[in-house]
């Protein structure tokens, strides 16, 4: 087949490809990133390269206007080279958000009473065995397990790699050696001999939280219970998709999954080179690593295909994976180390979810709880310590500011709370870093909504109403707008808007994790208003407003002192099923407890969803208290009629 | 033994709507059409107040169509070539309303025009004493610059203007506000989406004794049953109280029946079809008959035997309550 060669700028860098070869791939062979949200399907257009000399083939021109397409612009995850190419690649978007697992994750506090004989399986100890003789000639690996068996360790399994130690260490250590074994269940077998060695050891963990987003991980001291330090990265898998379904798809094509696999450990290097810069402990004293994710993220975690996890009927390959060693798993941990991931419900409830609960007290609570967990997809569970019932609805990335317009992740220069005027409808906003603004993060979406939706900017089903008489409305390039920024205001030099597009992506979004809570209620005849406590975790509560979320019909018209932020619960009850063999159980039952609703084989949902997307719902008495702001306003702009 | 029918006690009810004014209420109509105010499901009479009959309405246009079908041009025949003698032919043939849909574009293929559409509207006002009910072309921003000067031309007639649709409705209802006048509201088959709209419209202001809704339908064959099961729904939660669903309900199957190829395609099909001229008929009083038991308000219908048909049947269904 020819080839032909391909010149990147502005890196200047060449590389020889084969005629069909998409300019990702060639772009990825030559070491260079181009972002892909959406997995490369071809929907989300930011992946677009300029073409400087030589022809592609465009198998899809989405999102590319006439003039961009006049002007060499091409999506990169959609054209082809068949001929020599220059082509330019823009600066990508560069990944900054400030990464909040990092502050929260310092204030977490040993939950319990930790006394590692009793909860941990890491146990160490020093032996004292009998030196061979003439007359007591049993081999090394006998004598060994004799005295372990003593300490009650029987049988205990043994590696090639530790077996081709013993000899000399048992020497070295004056027959006293100090081992390191695996004992889920303490005191009896079987156990596991991770280590040997003459000098004693100080053991170490780590919990580590595989979100679709980011990958937090916290360095625990297994003697002590403490965490020595957290650090958290973006996972390096965004570039190949932004949510689980376009990760699968990813996954799918060529050797997507080995990718895929290969970017996560890279960014689990990357957070264990920071706990080590941190704490001096290097990644292979780490001999037990406890790991939570959503089930995709697990599946990609162990390479496991995750195609099925999107086909009905949503079957993943694994809900409890088995204990692996680490050097099985390609990790830099310890390679006797036992890694442990968590049990997972189903397809879309994951181990996040089964750890988040323990975490969060649900399942030993009397009182009626909903727990919501809102990511990329939001996972809501409803229940108490009798019964547990949880659902996932996808309610796609707006709230985390993709999707939109001018969306963008809670960082510098995001807009993360405006208000609007009732008369003028001008608005004054906050901007994180308090400089000029470059776009809009999901508390500003969510800010902005609510009150575009109480002083009527915007009607009850989410069109904005050109009819009104201010500038900050009118009928941009794509349809309705409200103008949240001028340009001259901004950073980007550009005005920051709202579209409608932008509006009915957020409403859907905001109706798909509503309409969850209220088929999971219905579906065993619970009234939401009943509910007696709701815990929101995930990166996504901590910067929320109460109101606006009510406001927009997000969260259940409840007194606001029923709503706890727990923050990122995932990786808190991650850290607890490391410390403990008895809360690990637990986590265990409470996956196999909680009752999972698959929503798109339910008939109401669809229902429920359509009447959730409406602001703040179709049935307004299910909000009583959006019902009296905003009827008030209504009747005062009624009177100056 | 006596056989006791069990009744169920509703708390709610349908709205009662009026359609036209009389010189008393400041109009020129000689008849109105109040529709509604049901306090039970479709003929159930022995159970609850049924105060109103399902009224009939014949679709004309504002000019003679160019895609209608041949067995509807030749019924209407010379009527069609104005609109005010296709209007009088209309209420000769029994209709309970005239429901005039606007054309897009003139016959020499010119755009439609504010002045034209108030001439036709005066026409018909003029030719025929009962009430009006004016739809746009159905293109958002044409059918707001035509209904604004209808709305105008019709002021004090309360006529019913068509047609608010989720993404368009404002301009409308505006109009309707300002003179007195009526909206359908119409949304794509969804219970939720009709309670929507209803919202959004009455939120304008206007009082809901003003609006009508069409869930929208259907023909026999082309998801009637879907339609169907909305409008049940709607009813039920009328009944059951809730209050933005109790608006009477308007549906077209005139309109989807003709547009299938059963009533459309006269040649080429199985012989087993059967009579062309006689299945299409069928197929629209099918349409229409179904939707009068689903609760429908008011049906709009095409041919004026249809018409007589579904009259009959209504009169049959009203009998065995007497």
């Amino acid at each position: 087949m020819a080839t032909h060669k391909v010149k990147l700028l502005p890196e200047e860098k060449s590389v020889e490809v084969p005629t069909g070869t998409l300019i990702t791939e060639a772009a990825i062979s030559a070491g260079l990133e181009i972002t892909q949200p959406c997995g490369g399907q071809g929907r989300c257009g930011r992946c677009a390269v300029k073409v400087e000399e030589g022809v592609v083939r465009k198998r899809s021109t989405i999102r590319l206007n006439a003039d961009d397409l006049e002007s060499g612009w091409a999506l990169a995850c959609q054209s082809l080279i068949e001929g020599d190419a220059v082509i330019s690649i823009p600066e990508q978007e560069r990944i900054e958000r400030r990464l909040v697992t990092e502050q929260t994750a310092r204030a977490i506090e040993l939950p319990f009473d930790y006394i590692p004989a009793e909860t941990q399986s890491i146990q160490t100890r020093q032996l004292s065995l009998n030196p061979p003789t003439l007359d007591d000639s049993q081999d090394d690996l006998a004598r060994l397990q004799g005295a372990l068996q003593e300490l009650g360790y029987h049988p205990v399994e043994i590696s090639l790699l530790l077996l081709q130690r013993i000899g000399p260490v048992l020497r070295e250590s004056d027959w006293k050696p100090h081992v390191l074994l695996d004992a889920p269940t303490p005191g009896s077998g079987p156990a596991r001999l991770i280590e040997i060695g003459a000098s004693p050891f100080h053991p170490h963990g780590v919990a580590l939280d595989i979100g679709t987003t980011t990958v937090t991980a916290y360095l625990v001291d297994l003697i002590s219970g403490k965490v020595k330090a957290s650090a958290a990265e973006y996972n390096g898998q965004i570039a190949r998709g932004e949510d689980v379904i376009s990760r699968i798809i990813y996954a799918g094509k060529g050797n997507g999954l080995s990718e895929l696999g290969t970017l996560v450990r890279e960014t689990i290097q990357i957070v264990l080179e920071k706990l080590q810069r941190r704490t001096g402990v290097p990644p292979d004293e780490i001999f037990k690593v406890t790991v939570a994710g959503n089930t995709t993220m697990i599946h990609l975690f162990l390479r496991l295909p995750p195609e099925t996890i999107r086909l009905t009927p949503y079957i993943p390959a694994v809900n409890h994976p088995p204990r692996f060693l680490a050097s099985d798993l390609d990790l830099p941990f310890h390679p006797l180390a036992s890694v442990d991931c968590l049990p997972g419900i189903a397809s879309y409830v994951g181990a996040d979810i089964s750890a988040g609960v323990l975490a969060s007290g649900l399942s030993e609570n009397d009182a009626l709880t909903l727990f919501i967990d809102v990511g990329t997809n939001g996972e809501i569970v409803l229940g108490n310590r009798d019964w547990m019932l949880t659902c996932a609805c996808s309610a796609g990335p707006a709230f985390e500011g993709a999707g939109v317009v001018d969306g963008m992740r809670a960082t510098q220069g995001a807009i993360e709370e405006v208000w609007v005027h009732s008369d003028t409808f001008e608005p004054t906003y906050r901007v994180i870093g308090g400089e000029k603004p470059r776009g809009i993060c999901g508390s500003g979406l969510i800010s902005l909504l609510s009150e575009l939706f109480v002083t009527g900017v915007i009607d009850r089903a989410g069109s904005v109403k050109l009819d009104l008489d201010t500038s900050r409305v009118r009928q941009g390039d794509h349809g309705p707008e409200y103008v949240v920024a001028w340009a001259d205001e901004s950073d980007t030099k550009r005005d920051i808007v709202l579209t409608k597009v932008d509006v009915d992506n957020l409403m859907r979004a905001k109706a798909a994790i509503y309409a969850g809570f209220s088929v999971l209620a219905d579906s065993i005849g619970v009234d939401l208003a009943d509910v007696q406590q709701v815990l929101v975790g995930g990166a996504f509560g901590k910067y929320i407003n109460i109101e606006n979320a009510i406001n927009i019909g997000l969260l259940p018209d409840l007194p606001w002192d029923r709503f706890h932020f727990l923050g990122n619960t995932a990786a808190l009850g991650t850290y607890m099923g490391l410390l403990s063999n008895e809360l690990r159980m637990q986590i265990r039952d409470i996956a196999n407890r909680m009752t999972y609703m698959e929503l798109s084989a339910d008939n109401s949902f669809y229902d429920a969803f359509t009447a959730a997307l409406f602001l703040p719902h179709t049935n307004i008495a299910h909000f009583p208290s959006v019902a009296k702001i905003w009827g008030d306003e209504v009747d005062n702009k009624k009177e100056e009629k | 033994m006596t056989v006791e029918i069990p009744k169920e006690k509703w708390s709610g009810q349908v709205r009662e709507v009026t359609i036209g004014a009389t010189a008393e209420d400041g109009g020129t109509r000689t008849q109105t059409l109040t529709i509604g105010g049901e306090t039970t499901l479709p003929f159930l009479h022995f159970e609850g107040n049924i105060p109103h009959r399902p009224a009939l309405a014949i679709e004309i246009r504002d000019r003679k169509p160019d895609d209608w079908s041949p067995i509807l041009m030749e019924t209407w025949g010379e009527a069609m070539e104005s609109p005010a003698a296709w209007a009088k032919a209309a209420e000769e043939a029994g209709a309970d309303l005239i429901y005039l849909v606007l054309s897009l574009t003139t016959a020499d293929g010119e755009e439609n025009t504010p002045e034209n559409v108030r001439r036709v509207v005066r026409e018909v006002l003029d030719a025929t004493g009962l009430p009006l009910a004016v739809a746009g072309p159905g293109q958002a921003d044409i059918d707001n610059e035509l209904i604004v000067p209808v709305a105008e031309e019709a002021e004090g007639e309360r006529i019913l203007l068509g047609i608010c649709e989720e993404g368009n409705y404002r301009t409308i209802v505006a109009a309707a506000l300002a003179n007195n006048h009526l909206v359908q509201s119409k949304t794509p088959m969804d219970v939720n989406l009709s309670k929507q709209l209803v919202i959004l419209i009455s939120d304008m202001g206007i009082p809901l004794e003003r609006i009508v809704m069409d869930p929208t339908t259907g023909a026999l064959g082309y998801g009637i049953e879907y339609g169907y099961s909305v409008m049940e729904r709607l009813r039920l939660a009328a009944l059951q109280g809730d209050s933005m669903t109790q608006q009477p309900m308007l549906v077209n199957p005139g309109a989807e029946a003709w547009k299938v190829k059963e009533s459309k395609v006269g040649e080429g099909v199985p012989e087993s079809w059967g009579d062309w001229q006689n299945r299409a008929l069928e197929w629209e009083a099918l349409t229409a008959s179904s939707l009068v038991q689903s609760g429908a308000d008011i049906l709009i219908l095409r041919h004026p035997e249809t018409l007589k048909r579904v009259k009959a049947m209504i009169d049959a269904l009203l009998a065995t309550a007497a």
